[in-house]
């Protein structure tokens, strides 16, 4: 799941709207279903507002204004009505969220809203937030997460995306994504020392710069392996001291 | 920055967002349409023959509606001429008779003599159907952008591409 798309890391509409994309595979591709209802009856809501307003524009190109304006009339009250429930449905029902989707048994459901905060002052960095709820669809219980991560932690300098690191933190802090994949889960709990001994290891080498490690890291990503998921975890760390200075 | 053109949903949503802004910017001017009661609510000034009151690139407010009083000598009106394509904004200085049948005469302030010789052949008066609103308000200057983008079609061409580009590429 390393991108080798670069974006710009200074914009960071585009470092949530990359992070998103990236949430959605990784959680798709650990086998959670995902529901498309939401954006659906959006989009449902956006194109009948818009297919309304051409139909009054080929009625009023081709009729003229005066025979046609009580059907005018209509359709700008219909076209507000329409305009208003999207809106709403924007605002109020979707609120952000990126990801609805369901475990293959049905028994979870989940859903997660994303968000991006821009750096208040000089030196700080951007932040994504995200919210997760975890629902168990047979007893309606709810059990809502909340993140506040930087960006830095998973784009390298030059704005392309690692995926380790990104995926480890959402294993590490979701339950049932830790439960899904475990090996993530478990590099977070890993002893320090283990990835002290391998972070030096990599340090002494002649040539290892933090590009590389980052190439290595997001290449080992794609096939996860139980090496990959350690030497991610170090190639992050290693990375993150670096950005945080 | 086109990666979320790859997945059908995606582009769905961007090619919304897109329809979006023009049919909200046409239902807009269709809402202030219905409400002056008038096709073409908001004109910009073309000529200058309504000097010193109105100079080329005054942006109009039309008012198409008799709700207190029938619109009358003195007031400056924008009127069609069949066959001509461009409304003219001149003032009434004649009126003869009431209702929707009363002859009316215009003259732009700076001309010399009065419109008959703008109304089309065989025509001496407007009605009121001819007229699709008198000015109630006006801007100075800001319509200056619309003679420029059609004294210079290009520009047009221009701008839409800048903006669908900007739509394109920006997912917010």
């Amino acid at each position: 799941m390393a991108s080798t798309e670069k974006i710009t890391v200074y914009n960071v509409a585009d470092l949530r709207a990359t992070t998103d994309d990236a949430l959605v595979n990784y959680l798709n591709s650990l086998g959670l279903v995902q529901s498309h209802t939401l954006l659906d009856t959006r989009l449902a809501l956006g194109f009948s507002a818009f297919l309304l307003s051409a139909a009054c524009f080929a009625w009023d190109y081709k009729f003229g204004f005066e025979s046609t304006k009580q059907y005018t009339l209509i359709a700008v009250i219909l076209y507000t009505l329409l305009n208003g429930a999207l809106t709403y449905w924007i605002m109020f029902v979707e609120r952000g969220t990126i990801y609805v989707g369901s475990t293959k048994d049905g028994k979870t459901r989940v859903r997660l809203i994303s968000d991006s905060k821009k750096p208040q002052q000089k030196g700080e960095a951007p932040l994504y937030k995200l919210r997760v709820d975890v629902e168990d669809v047979k007893t309606g219980k709810k059990e809502k997460i909340e993140l506040e991560r930087k960006f830095s932690e998973w784009f390298d300098a030059s704005g392309r995306f690692v995926a380790a690191p990104f995926q480890t933190v959402l294993a590490q802090r979701i339950p049932l994504v830790g439960k899904l994949d475990p090996k993530r889960a478990v590099v977070a709990a890993a002893p320090s020392s283990e990835q002290n001994v391998i972070r030096e290891q990599f340090a002494e080498t002649p040539g290892y710069t933090a590009e590389i490690l980052d190439a290595i890291a997001s290449g080992l990503g794609e096939s996860s392996t139980t090496t990959a998921a350690t030497t991610g975890s170090s190639a992050n760390q290693d990375a993150g001291k670096k950005r945080r200075k | 920055m086109l990666s979320g053109l790859a997945n059908p949903r995606q582009a769905a949503v961007q090619l919304m967002n897109f329809g979006l802004i023009l049919s909200t910017a046409f239902m807009m001017w269709k809402g202030i349409s219905v409400i002056t009661d008038s096709p073409s609510p908001i004109v910009v000034v073309l000529s200058g023959s309504m000097e010193p009151a109105f100079q080329r690139g005054d942006l109009l407010f039309l008012w198409n509606r008799n709700v207190l009083a029938e619109t009358s000598v003195g007031e400056i009106v924008v009127y069609n001429v069949k066959g001509k394509d461009i409304p003219i904004v001149h003032r009434i200085v004649r009126k003869f008779g009431k209702g929707p049948e009363a002859k009316l005469l215009t003259k732009g302030d700076n001309n010399v003599s009065d419109d008959t010789e703008l109304y089309a052949s065989g025509q001496d008066y407007l009605v009121r159907n001819d007229i699709i609103g008198s000015v109630f308000a006006y801007i100075p200057f800001v319509g200056y952008v619309t003679i420029l983008l059609s004294e210079h079609p290009w520009l047009k061409t221009v701008m839409l591409g800048l903006m669908g580009l900007v739509v394109v590429l920006q997912r917010e």
